[in-house]
């Protein structure tokens, strides 16, 4: 009875803080203005410096269509585009005159635009939201001109031009699908959240043998499947409008938060196919345990970036400033709402457990096939 | 650590005399180097794709699946012919009926990696480049890791219902990160002559040969009970 009570509150405030969560998501928090810069600062920027452009694919200058081969190297410059042509004809014409024109190499960091690696795949077509983040390693500044939009040098002849005025790059924001973001980091937190409780019921039922703890563990492995489900499900609507494409195989935080969620739907099916309620514990708390190894894999992917390739955003605690006043506090609602909503979730998965034992056991007692 | 080793002795024997396992675990995983075969000719013939790599992937799936198929008939087995009992009332530890299938186990795989490297050079006209030898062994360190996991979750998955299909459900996302793909990249890097490339991805299988080893060793006792 008294459960009963404090499940109906919890009901009430985790409806209400998700309620006030996409409130606050949609009209509330204003798009992030990322990673943008306008012309004149990345014409203007020390050598050293880390930089993003942002911008649209205007013109693929490409011989054979459709766009690029696999084995291009991208051979990143960034050059404001009438001095860039001055380049090309001055190299062509061999009068090479250092410090006239305006090309910044890169060493590049990052590069969006449905593709990583040191390769294009073929997918940069006109109209792609294309981001380069690179160190500038040579300023060759010359005598700027007003700055029209920027080049990516690709090798051969074929060139990769984003923008065309200074003003869509300063303007730029993120789409708008980055709102999906106070849904899809919230969900990946509670399923790794979720896991973990499943991994400390797990150790206490081999401990203790106390079958409460057993449909703790059963309870939060469903949910966590059921998070992580969502997580899968809200990351690719964002990544389709911010990398172009909607899965992303190269990426280290997507395919571990995958092989994460076979795992635990492995969990959900070996315990499906297993019928002697104790030995199903026993065996489902190993592999709860053994399982878990995955979680940390997918946690840290993003942080160990560098070692394991991954173009997925860090969340917390990143050096490159991180979170708006205002997203920051849509994003700790967000976590709350989230986290309420689950505790609420698994309190009333438990109890259901506890019902579909009792009627198994009326159901034995009457004396009928269970 | 002795339990271990006469329990390992004993599988062994039994396949010395049957045979049983190894030539089926060595025909199928000669059937997926052929179907391999089958499925790049063109790619291969064309230069597309390079022996190298298909060596590499495709020697890694060989010893996946044929795990899988071992690991299978290592416990059901015991289950099937009902000596499973027999051997949870020998008055050893669950830890060392691990070891000494984890042993057995080990042996038979690694047989068969031997034989699927050998067929697969004979069949692709393929000296691995002359480095043969490091190839077989990241195949030995991969597989150890691979054995110690295979044999936790068979005897996870040997009291289950469709315990056929379960075992690759519950094997294959656990050794996506731990063993194929770090075994693939230190094959390909061994072929290539550059094994002190992959280094890390060594240690990294060796980690988690050391996780699933201690899991493995600390759980079994739960696994096999009752």
């Amino acid at each position: 009875m008294r459960t009963e009570r404090v499940g109906k509150y919890l009901i009430a405030v985790s409806a209400i803080l998700v309620l006030l969560t996409t409130y606050l998501a949609i009209f509330y928090v204003p798009l992030p203005a990322t990673s943008v810069r306008s012309a004149n600062d990345i014409l203007s920027s020390l050598d050293g410096n880390s930089i993003t452009v942002v911008g649209f694919i205007v013109d693929l200058k490409v011989t054979p269509p459709p766009g690029l081969d696999a084995s291009e190297r991208i051979n990143f410059t960034l050059a404001d585009f009438s001095d860039y042509q001055r380049y090309r004809g001055a190299i062509s014409d061999g009068v090479l005159e250092e410090g006239w024109w305006t090309v910044r190499p890169l060493d590049v960091l990052a590069f969006t635009g449905g593709w990583t690696g040191p390769y294009l795949g073929g997918i940069l077509s006109n109209g792609t939201n294309v981001s380069v983040t690179g160190v500038v390693t040579a300023g060759a500044v010359g005598p700027n001109s007003a700055a029209t939009g920027f080049h990516i040098g690709v090798s051969g002849s074929r060139n990769v031009d984003i923008g065309t005025s200074a003003a869509e790059f300063s303007i730029m924001t993120a789409p708008v699908a980055q709102k999906i973001f106070y849904f899809h980091m919230p969900s990946a937190w509670i399923c790794y959240l979720a896991f973990f409780v499943t991994l400390l019921s797990s150790v206490f039922y081999l401990k203790t043998r106390n079958p409460k703890y057993d449909r703790w563990a059963f309870s939060a492995a469903e949910l966590g499947v059921l998070f992580a489900t969502l997580a899968i499900l809200t990351g690719p609507i964002w990544a389709k409008q911010e990398w172009g494409v909607y899965w992303r195989w190269q990426d280290t935080k997507l395919t571990t938060t995958f092989v994460l969620w076979l795992v635990y739907i492995g969990y959900l099916m070996l315990r499906a196919s297993m019928q002697e309620p104790g030995a199903r514990a026993r065996v489902a708390a190993v592999y709860g345990i053994v399982g878990f190894v995955t979680v940390p894999m997918s946690l840290l992917s993003s942080r160990i970036a560098p070692l394991l390739r991954s173009g997925h955003p860090q969340v917390i605690a990143t050096s490159s400033g991180g979170l708006s006043p205002e997203s920051g506090l849509t994003v700790g609602i967000a976590v709350v709402a989230f986290t309420v909503l689950f505790i609420t979730m698994l309190i009333k998965r438990v109890e259901v457990a506890e019902s579909e034992e009792e009627l198994e056991e009326l159901k034995r007692e009457v004396g009928g096939e269970a | 650590m002795r339990a271990a080793l006469i329990l390992a002795t004993k599988d062994l024997k039994i396949e010395l005399r049957s045979k049983e396992v190894v030539s089926s675990m060595f025909l199928f995983s000669l059937l997926i180097v052929i179907a391999f075969r089958f499925a790049f000719a063109e790619a291969v013939d064309s230069g597309a794709l390079s022996l190298e790599d298909l060596a590499a992937s495709s020697l890694w799936i060989c010893f996946s699946f044929a795990t899988i198929v071992g690991m299978h008939t290592s416990f059901a087995k015991e289950k099937d012919r009902e000596t499973l009992e027999g051997l949870m009332l020998c008055p050893v530890d669950r830890s060392a009926l691990f070891l000494g299938k984890a042993l057995s186990n080990l042996v038979l795989v690694f047989i068969v990696d031997l034989l699927s490297i050998l067929f697969f050079g004979l069949f692709f006209a393929f000296d691995y480049d002359g480095h043969a030898v490091e190839v077989v062994g990241v195949a030995l360190v991969g597989t150890v890791t691979l054995v110690l996991v295979g044999t936790l979750v068979a005897a996870i998955s040997v009291n289950a219902r469709a315990r056929e299909v379960l075992l690759p459900i519950l094997l294959i996302p656990l050794i996506a990160f731990s063993v194929i793909i770090p075994c693939v990249t230190a094959t390909r890097n061994a072929i290539a002559g550059e094994l002190t490339e992959s280094v890390r991805d060594i240690v990294s299988i060796a980690g988690f040969a050391l996780i699933f080893g201690a899991v493995g060793y600390l759980s079994f006792d739960y696994v096999l009970e009752g």
